[in-house]
């Protein structure tokens, strides 16, 4: 199980990585979600326990670990949160550059500093 | 008193995000909720001065159950430190006139965040709280809503995401080791772990806060952010918000994991003078004010970092010092950004004098405990940074003020005398400071004698 969970982790963690490494935004997004999401894996895999649910554990029976699970559900409504705010940020992007790809952005971006600066130069 | 510090600014917060923040009264509102924060702030760093750290248990769990508010020295001085700073930065920005409805609920929604922080005693608490306090944060680095602005958010956001992420996954991992999240607890248990697992898990933290203090190898977003930001919101970001990688840095590492702190010291100074020499490099070759206090920071950050890695209680207190007086230098100088006249540029001397450590400024003490941290370790080397380092800033420093306000050029803006009493009353506590340190250097020995072996932190 532990092997099993923690190659899961580490695909998510990966995959999570390369998109975020790529330049287009709303790939980033899907890589800070599928990063965020081996996070709550690996907080769930930190405190796994087999067990009856602890709503009226018996004394005589393992009880499984509840404190992990509330934490993972912590985590996941943040990382809901952040998600829906990074989308909000690109979507600013989007519509303030009418580009969604960082190359292409910072492109623009210098081609809008050069101008400036000529224009300082000129006044 | 601690609750108070926390629900205060919390409840005056959820109010506000129904208000519109641009009239005058919302946001004298907001800048009386930040004042009660703050003064709830200093009565529990009075009463922990006089009777010892405290602890609440939320919801009257019994302890070990709920989760634990803890109020040490160390903790209650970032707190009142970070509060009185967003304070400064909001009042300045409310009389200056505030451009977002939003703005005045987020600086609040931010404080509770950092208040939360710095005082809680649960290692996935203080997640919640820094997620709490990072996310106002990128939302109030678009305010403004200047276009370059927004390209910089975008990787302050994504790349201090994953910096929460790996903390989160180090929160799982010291869960797994320890079988507690309380910190109390871990660091009494923290010690039988073996040691593959606990420098694994050091790292993590340590890249976590390195991100957040903008050290050098992760500082990228950094630069791009505070360059765009409007003055008082890159006040509360030098000075606040970096106070959570300092502060982080100070508690999970001299306080829960010092034996893998010093494991890592060698690595620690050398990315620290890493850090020193890069920012006063890049610092020097700018001349955009913004750009070279961006550096500036990364700079400065770099010293608490050596601080750190030297240790024992001189390292320590020079560690605590130098975060404290570093976040009073940085917000003051970016609230001089904004506004201008001689008066202005009084302050701006006096933060320039701070950055570089020459008295009568608080930043000269900052130099002094780490010229006494150098000397605990006997090194010269490390001396030798220290004043190549402050000499490089007194440079980048001058360079500004010679070019902004020396040579008599007009600088951009109206002069607007309200927001300008908020840089001059900092600049006065630096002054202040500098001139009657007792105060600063009993609290800053008080808190880094929570970090002593063998007490709890």
């Amino acid at each position: 199980m532990t092997v099993l969970l923690a190659s899961v982790i580490a695909t998510l963690f990966g995959a999570g990585a390369f998109l975020v490494l790529k330049p287009d935004l709303f790939r980033v997004v899907v890589g800070m979600v599928l990063i965020s999401n081996a996070a709550n894996l690996a907080l769930m895999a930190s405190g796994l326990t087999r067990g009856r649910a602890p709503i009226h554990p018996l004394p005589d029976e393992p009880v499984a670990d509840p404190l992990v699970q509330a934490m993972t559900l912590t985590a996941i409504v943040i990382g809901f949160g952040v998600t829906a705010l990074l989308l909000g940020l690109s979507y600013r992007v989007y519509t303030s550059h009418a580009t969604v790809d960082l190359d292409d952005l910072s492109l623009r971006e210098a081609r809008r500093e050069q101008q400036l600066e000529r224009e300082r130069v000129e006044a | 008193m601690l609750s108070l510090a926390l629900a205060a600014p919390w409840f005056v917060a959820v109010a506000l995000v129904f208000l519109d923040g641009r009239r005058r009264s919302v946001g004298a509102l907001a800048v009386a909720g930040v004042a009660v924060n703050v003064g709830a702030l200093v009565a529990v760093a009075a009463s922990v001065a006089s009777d010892g750290p405290y602890e609440v248990v939320t919801g009257d769990w019994p302890a070990g159950v709920g989760i634990t508010l803890r109020a040490d020295a160390l903790g209650t001085l970032f707190a009142t430190l970070s509060s009185a700073v967003v304070l400064a930065a909001l009042a300045y920005e409310v009389l200056s006139g505030v451009r977002a409805r939003l703005f005045p609920a987020l600086a609040l929604f931010l404080t509770t965040g950092l208040t939360g922080i710095f005082l809680t005693g649960d290692v996935f608490n203080f997640f919640v709280f820094f997620e709490l306090s990072m996310i106002s944060a990128y939302v109030l680095s678009v305010y403004g809503g200047e276009r370059r602005q927004i390209g910089g958010a975008f990787i302050f956001a994504v790349v201090n995401l994953l910096g929460s992420f790996l903390f989160l996954i180090a929160v799982g991992a010291i869960y797994h080791v320890t079988g507690s999240l309380d910190m109390a607890a871990i660091a009494r248990r923290f010690g039988e772990v073996e040691p593959a697992s606990a420098i694994l898990i050091a790292v993590t933290f340590f890249v976590a806060f390195g991100v957040k203090l903008g050290l050098f190898p992760f500082h990228f977003w950094l630069p791009p952010l505070y360059t765009g930001a409007r003055p008082a919101v890159a006040a509360m970001l030098a000075g606040a918000l970096a106070n959570i990688g300092s502060y982080g840095l100070i508690r999970f590492g001299a306080g829960l994991l010092p034996n893998e702190l010093g494991f890592g010291a060698p690595v620690l100074l050398a990315l620290g003078a890493a850090s020193v020499l890069y920012g006063s490099i890049q610092a020097l070759s700018r001349r955009a004010v913004a750009e070279v206090l961006a550096y500036s920071s990364i700079g400065q950050a770099g010293y608490i970092l050596i601080a750190l890695a030297v240790g024992g209680p001189a390292g320590y207190t020079a560690a605590v010092v130098y975060a404290v007086v570093n976040s009073v230098n940085k917000a003051l100088l970016f609230l001089t950004i904004g506004v201008r006249g001689w008066l202005v540029g009084a302050a701006f001397v006096v933060g320039a004098f701070s950055v570089t450590g020459i008295p009568p400024s608080a930043g000269f003490f900052g130099k002094v405990a780490l010229f006494q941290a150098a000397v605990a370790e006997q090194s010269v080397a490390l001396g030798v940074l220290v004043f190549v380092g402050g000499a490089l800033s007194f440079v980048y420093m001058f360079q500004i003020y010679q070019q902004d306000y020396w040579s008599g050029r007009d600088r951009a803006g109206v002069p607007r005398p309200a927001p300008r009493a908020v840089a001059l009353a900092v600049a006065a506590v630096v002054l202040g400071l500098g001139v009657w340190p007792e105060p600063l250097l009993a609290l800053t020995a008080a808190a880094a004698e929570v970090l002593a072996p063998g007490a709890a932190p």
